[in-house]
């Protein structure tokens, strides 16, 4: 019986033999070499895709942008944050796995690859302090482990800055390593945290080209979505707030789309400018403030433009048929008695200037003539707007938080009711109105409904935003 | 090893051979119209148990009897036949030959089947049901493709057409949806042999137009066919193992007869035409429609004698579709081959090879983005689209309307997308009968077919479909899937008498295994007029690769009792690389018994003229796909470089999902059987339900995990009957009907979020799975107006109800006078409902309000289209009228042509829904490329079934 016992075994094996997994399992990749430089790109690739899930949620959800396509979010247009919704949950996913990888890097792949650099595990440092700081920025709250205990963003933030600080130790790159500093003048920022905030940033300012940028390969699938949204795809799926509209597009490709995705900033010295001037205005600084802007403004200008045929662009995506593609004159809202020129533009009129890293309208008359703290710090988020169009980063200056969500709260016992209720500050306009305007085409004069800049100063003092005035 | 003795003791427990002197006994066998039947078996009862012989090419036979004065019977049988038994007599009695007449099989009960079963055995002898369909039947029903051509004959199974494309594929169910993680189609063999029915998903190829969205069902040899025979799970898919919970269809094919070599010539000609019944524009057929010219002719011989036979047959099919430009053709022809020979005494060979090669050519449809001609004319996307026109069709003027069409026939011209079929099966098959209760059956086969798709996309059709210039985006996709499948089987079956008992012993083995591998390539920014990627500027790639392979052993018993006490027990163990290191060989029992209440002394009389009792228990399974439990890293080259990351985050308790059956049922045949009727109950919990868990998001795992977390309900009443209400000699009137309930519930999700399985986002209109609710149900907004009509609370993420039906059947009629034969057959179903999401688009482009009161409108304009999709969600009630048909039979109408059948057939003649669209045609509701779970329920951009009406032309030589 035995014979027979072998032959069965001998079938078996080889039935179970001849399929072999053709992927590469975690033990497999683990013990080949060169483990930690694919760890590193492959975490590339995963911050490239955490931007996607995030910044065309964010610019919708803020007064920016405009969705005109059914495939993005129909809610965050009107705030309507659920903690149900595919989005945030997307976005919750994407920050974790960008922490999760930086993790294991450290953790696993580091230890089994000696070839590994000082500046290979600086970066996976630096990957585990970005997905914190988004954390921190975006969120009321996520945990930071495994189905853990949901951390406050204030704590997320302090894990950021912790965590620059151990990419900042082992980089060797001075270029990198001031980048790192702004951005934990970044998080010191939102913490409220004038002093080391402004300490970091004085650090960084005289970089004046600093940019830290994450790059796109739309051959291997990763395009850049914000350039997707406001310039390949047509109809263009995002509208900007007419005021804005100078601005749009950020992000754009000349030949083939797959093989030119634009870079997108993540940091750039600009902030610096800005953090020391809403320090100084703050605390009441207007000259030394006015000052620092008139140098931000020399930063900006010398930042690259580009000249690009956008004569595609019909604003027309979802039916919309009411945006100006004239050159009409721009009301910040209905008390505006200074209507603007220069802010909607007429693409069909020959190339427009595309700004790919900062932009603004503000000009040195308009910061000589801000005398007031209200005044100058209007004008400073004004150029916070501008300067970061299209980068996702509006929401947090208007104090919208996202909620922890429901796939995580199913399966996690941390997460209460608390963790599940977005943050959305109660002067900030609900439903469709922060992106409402009205369009006079006989007199050619478009009139925002809302200047949100104005409206987050009128309530500099709500715990939800201005952070540095409490 | 014990069990094994076991088994082997059981196995030959009853033989007994004694050697006897001999008398012979003779005669032969017919039919009750005359005809002589050659293969019959005969087989003596008494003392001799394994006395047999065959009858031969001239049903005759002869047969050595024992020289004693024991007690002797004949038993003859021969499939589709009732046994009958001739005797008692004595072996000295001095015999004339003697004529033995069958008569057709037509109450069932002792019809001789195989699936289910490893080899033949009686129904009277099992618990569960199996449907027989004769391949007469099926020729009578022209039809391209084998699913269609079953949708009416099945009555406990619905069959559905998800789109009117060519090559569309189906959604198959019986007893509910049993998993949330693959598609209800059953397993299907050819001759044994295990088919690809596009139970692996498409991978990396996409969109319903393309290859990946072909039905690999649509090129399953449906010519010269013997007989179809399906089970719908339960228990009796247990020998199926690992696969096999959503039932078997096996397809046998005709392998030649003894007697006159049959020489048969088909020709069917007929017209298409695009269904209209559920546009909504009176313009968009003409703008969309054309006439198709269908067309197929078959060829096939037959032959042979006793101790050969074979069959060749040919097949051409054409038809250039019902969509503008033949963009919907579908062209294909096939060739088959069966063949059998007697070797020896008792050894028999047989084989079948075919091969098919199948083309089409498909314009887009459904969820596709950009251009699409039924979004664009059926959506109102055509305000939008191209240089933007009024959306509504039917109010332009004459002029307005030519530059619509005008320019809607560019954008179908420009259209390139072929896909080609290659397919090629074959089955070999040994028999051996070295006893006469003894069989043994060795059979192996490959199943290899290769799909081609390439799409073109012109710069030419860009700029005319964006009204922009395009002179860098030209792109061609391609697609490449090659699937090849071995099967191994052997079995044997022995039967035995011990008194009143009666054993069928069966014991098997199963090897399958697959090889899936698809390839995907694509070319961008190509000049206009290049076909070949190799010209492109920018050039990429992917591949992926599934392997499965799965063995099997099992045993069956069936034991009787007098003929009419029956219990029937079955375990089949199977082992597969596929399930987690933690999980070992998994095993799948059947117990049933059946009582032929029929047989009893008392039970049958005037009225009753046979009925049975039967229940059963049994198990089926569903693989997960192989290296599911795998934790595995994954790459992607990144700015020229290797990019790694996590994949799938492993599994090491994976395992298949199994459906545990319990069924009940009664067979009853009254009136000498004029009126025949089948009512069961069954109630099937899958446990251990395989669910696609979304990743927890605090894990950081970028995949989601097949985990065996879910239990799934289906309950259901199934009852059939067929009545012969006339039954003359010249004049008889059939009437088939059955109903199915249905209740389909997740009993369970053990935590898990809801998830989708094939709707859109979860902000706009999905079908998902969530405990407490039935699978794939809708789920979307839920608007409520205030008293003026306006909207005034959005509920998030509701129930809109359930894509699976709770009632459904079939009704047909037959009926015959003299060589007139007439039929119909309808498919009806209650309790489901569907999104129409064209005319949540119609709202959204200002076509009409809808059904959206207009207060809503005047306040919020269309805004709020995704805020009430509650409002577009109609009831999906329905009754088809699949076939009308009717054929006429000549005999002998000149000399040197045996027979002709001239026949017509209206295919989707009638149509009654309680909505105004078709709610079967719901390709983005259903699996754009099959492989996952799909329950259809969302209508969008996608092309009714054709109506058919077709002329035929039979010649028997």
């Amino acid at each position: 019986m035995k014979k027979y016992h072998i032959l069965l075994i001998a079938i078996l094996t080889t039935f179970s033999s001849c399929v072999e997994n053709p992927n590469v399992t975690e033990e497999t990749y683990l013990t080949t070499p060169d483990a930690t430089n694919s760890w590193v790109v492959g975490l590339k690739r995963k911050i490239a895709l955490m931007l996607n899930a995030t910044v065309v949620n964010m610019e919708i959800l803020s007064d920016n942008y405009f969705n005109n396509y059914s495939q993005y979010s129909k809610v965050f247009d009107k705030l309507q944050i659920d903690y149900f919704d595919v989005d945030v949950n997307n976005i919750q996913s994407n920050i974790h796995q960008v922490r999760s990888m930086a993790q294991f890097g450290l953790d696993k792949v580091i230890p089994s690859d000696p070839t590994t650099t000082p500046s290979q595990k600086a970066y996976m440092y630096f990957a585990l302090a970005y997905s914190h700081l988004l954390a921190g920025e975006l969120f009321i709250g996520l945990p930071a482990t495994e189905r853990g205990e949901v951390l406050s963003w204030e704590k997320h933030l302090e894990l950021a800055i912790k965590n620059f600080d151990e990419a900042i130790k082992l980089e060797p790159d001075a270029e990198l390593i001031s980048a790192y500093r702004l951005f934990i003048a970044r998080a010191y920022y939102r913490l409220g945290d004038a002093s080391n905030a402004v300490a970091y940033a004085e650090m960084v300012k005289d970089k004046r080209s600093l940019v830290y940028e994450v790059e796109f390969d739309g051959v291997n699938g990763v395009s850049n979505e914000m350039q997707n949204a406001v310039y390949g795809s047509l109809p263009n799926r995002l509208a900007p707030l007419p005021r804005l509209d100078f601005l749009d597009p950020k992000y754009y490709y000349e030949g083939t789309s797959s093989t030119d995705q634009k870079s997108m900033a993540i940091l750039k010295v600009e902030e610096a400018y800005l953090i020391i001037a809403e320090a100084q205005a703050s605390n009441n600084q207007l000259v030394p403030a006015q000052a620092t802007l008139q140098d931000l403004l020399d930063v900006v200008n010398m930042r690259p433009v580009a000249l690009v045929d956008d004569s595609k662009e019909k604003r027309d995506g979802g039916n919309n048929k009411n945006y100006p593609l004239a050159e009409v004159d721009v009301k910040f809202d209905g008390n505006d008695n200074s209507p603007k020129q220069g802010y909607v533009l007429n693409r069909q009129n020959g190339k427009i200037p595309v700004y790919t890293v900062s932009g603004t309208k503000v000009t040195a008359g308009d910061i000589a003539a801000a005398t007031a703290q209200d005044e100058l710090l209007y004008i400073i988020y004004r150029l916070r707007q501008e300067i970061f169009m299209a980068e996702g980063r509006r929401v947090s200056d208007l104090g919208i938080r996202l909620s922890v969500s429901q796939n995580e709260e199913m399966s996690n016992p941390n997460v209460n009711d608390s963790h599940i209720k977005a943050q959305v500050p109660a002067f900030i306009p609900k439903d469709l109105d922060m992106d409402a305007f009205t369009y006079d085409k006989e007199n050619g004069l478009v009139t925002m409904k809302y200047d949100m800049n104005k409206v987050l100063i009128e309530n500099k003092t709500s715990p939800f935003i201005v952070p540095f005035i409490k | 090893m014990k069990k094994i003795t076991f088994v082997f003791l059981l196995f030959f427990c009853s033989f007994i051979a004694r050697a006897q002197q001999h008398k012979a006994v003779e005669g032969r066998v017919i039919t009750e119209q005359g005809e002589t039947l050659p293969g019959v078996t005969i087989h003596v009862k008494g003392g001799e148990t394994n006395k047999y012989t065959t009858t031969n090419f001239d049903g005759e036979f002869k047969l050595d009897m024992p020289n004693t004065e024991e007690l002797y019977a004949l038993d003859v049988s021969f499939s589709g036949f009732q046994t009958v038994s001739y005797g008692p007599f004595e072996a000295s009695d001095t015999l004339s030959p003697i004529t033995i007449t069958l008569k057709e099989e037509s109450t069932q009960l002792d019809e001789v089947v195989v699936t289910g079963q490893g080899l033949s055995i009686n129904k009277r002898r099992l618990s569960t049901d199996i449907m027989s369909i004769k391949g007469d039947e099926l020729d009578k029903l022209p039809s391209s493709r084998v699913d269609q051509m079953l949708q009416s004959q099945l009555p406990n199974a619905q069959i559905k057409l998800t789109g009117g494309q060519a090559g569309a594929t189906s959604i198959i169910r019986s007893r509910g949806v049993n998993s949330a993680f693959i598609n209800s189609t059953p397993i299907i063999y050819v001759d044994g042999i295990r088919m690809d029915n596009l139970n692996t998903s498409a991978a990396i190829g996409g969109g319903s137009t393309q290859g990946a969205s072909i039905s690999s069902i649509a090129d399953i040899p449906m010519d010269n066919i013997e007989r179809i025979e399906y089970i719908n799970g339960g228990a009796a898919t247990t020998i199926f193992g690992s696969d096999a919970a959503n039932g078997v269809i096996q397809i046998f094919t005709r392998k030649g007869q003894a007697g006159k070599t049959n020489i048969t010539f088909e020709a069917q000609l007929g017209l298409e035409k695009g269904t209209k019944d559920f546009l909504h524009f009176e313009r968009t057929a003409d703008l969309l429609f054309q006439d198709g010219f269908y067309q197929k002719y078959s060829v096939s011989v037959n032959g042979g004698n006793d101790k050969l036979g074979y069959s060749i047959s040919g097949n051409y099919f054409n038809t250039n579709g019902t969509q503008i430009h033949n963009q919907n053709s579908n062209q294909k022809y096939d060739i088959a081959t069966g063949f059998r020979a007697s070797l020896a005494k008792g050894l028999t060979y047989e084989s079948s090879f075919s091969y098919v090669n199948n083309q089409y050519h498909r314009n887009r449809n459904g969820n596709q983005g950009g251009y699409t001609g039924l979004w664009f004319a059926e959506s109102g996307a055509s305000s939008i689209t191209g240089p933007t026109f009024n959306n509504k069709l039917d109010e332009l003027t004459g002029e307005e309307f030519s530059i619509m069409k005008e320019w809607v026939s560019e954008a179908e011209r420009l259209q390139d997308n072929k896909i080609n079929v290659n397919r090629f099966i074959t089955s070999q098959t040994i028999k051996y009968r070295p006893l006469y209760n003894l069989n043994i059956k060795v059979s192996g086969g490959v199943d290899y077919r290769v799909l081609d798709d390439k799409t073109i996309h012109t710069n030419k059709y860009i700029a005319h479909t964006t009204n922009a210039p395009s002179i860098d985006k030209g792109s061609i996709t391609a697609f490449e899937r090659r699937y090849l499948g071995y099967t191994l089987e052997t079995n044997a079956q022995h039967q035995a008498d011990a008194g009143d008992f009666s054993f069928v012993t069966t014991i098997g083995g199963q090897l399958f295994s697959t090889e899936d591998h698809q390839v995907s390539y694509k070319g961008e920014n190509l000049r206009d007029g290049s076909k070949i990627i190799s010209t492109a500027a920018v050039r990429t790639a992917n591949e992926a690769f599934f392997e499965s392979v799965n063995y099997g052993a099992y045993i069956l018993e069936n034991i009787g009792y007098k003929n009419k006490y029956f219990v029937d027990l079955g375990i089949r163990g199977d082992g597969n690389p596929a399930f987690g290191s933690s999980i070992g060989i998994q095993y799948y029992p059947k117990v049933g018994f059946s009582w032929i209440i029929s047989s009893e002394s008392w039970g049958s009389g005037n009225i009753v003229s046979n009925m049975k009792l039967r229940a059963n228990y049994g198990i089926a399974g569903n693989l997960p796909p192989t290296w599911a439990n795998e934790k595995t890293i994954n790459f992607s080259g990144f700015l020229g470089d290797q990019g790694a990351y996590f994949g799938q985050p492993g599994n090491d308790d994976l395992k298949p999902e199994k459906s545990h059956t319990y069924e009940a049922a009664m067979d009853v045949g009254l009136f000498d059987n004029r009126l025949m009727l089948t009512a069961g109950y069954y109630r099937t919990i899958t446990k251990d339900a395989l669910f696609s868990v979304p990743a927890l998001p605090s894990s950081g795992e970028m995949q989601n995990q097949l985990r065996n977390v879910g239990e799934i309900l289906n309950e259901g009443f199934e009852v059939s009957t067929v009545v012969e209400a006339i039954k003359t000699k010249n004049v008889s009137l059939r009437i088939n009907a059955s109903l199915n309930t249905l209740h389909n519930e997740v009993l369970s999700s053990n935590g898990v979020p809801p998830f989708n399985i094939n709707g859109f986002s979860s902000r706009t209109l999905q079908t998902v799975v969530e405990e407490g609710q039935p699978i794939g149900f809708l789920r979307a907004t839920y608007g409520i107006f205030d008293e003026n009509g306006v909207l005034s609370e959005v509920l998030n993420q509701q129930n809109l109800g359930s894509t699976i039906p709770d009632l459904f059947g079939k009704i047909g009629l037959n009926f015959s006078w003299q060589s007139l034969n007439i039929y119909a057959n309808a498919d009806y179903q209650m309790g489901a409902y569907v999104n129409d999401w064209d005319s949540q688009f119609r709202f959204n482009y200002g076509v009409g309000n809808e059904g959206i009161p207009q207060a809503e409108i005047d306040a919020h304009g269309r805004t709020n289209w995704l805020n009430f999709t509650n409002m577009f969600v109609k009831k999906a009630d329905f009754l088809k009228v699949r076939t009308i048909g009717a054929s006429y039979t000549l005999n002998s109408p000149v000399k040197g042509i045996r027979q002709l059948i001239l026949g017509f057939q209206v295919t989707n003649p009638l149509n009654f829904t309680s909505c105004d669209f078709d709610p079967e045609a719901t390709i983005s509701g259903a699996a754009q490329g099959q492989g996952s779970a799909t329950t259809g329920g969302i209508k969008y951009a996608t092309y009714s079934s054709p109506r058919q009406f077709i002329a035929s032309l039979r010649f028997n030589f």
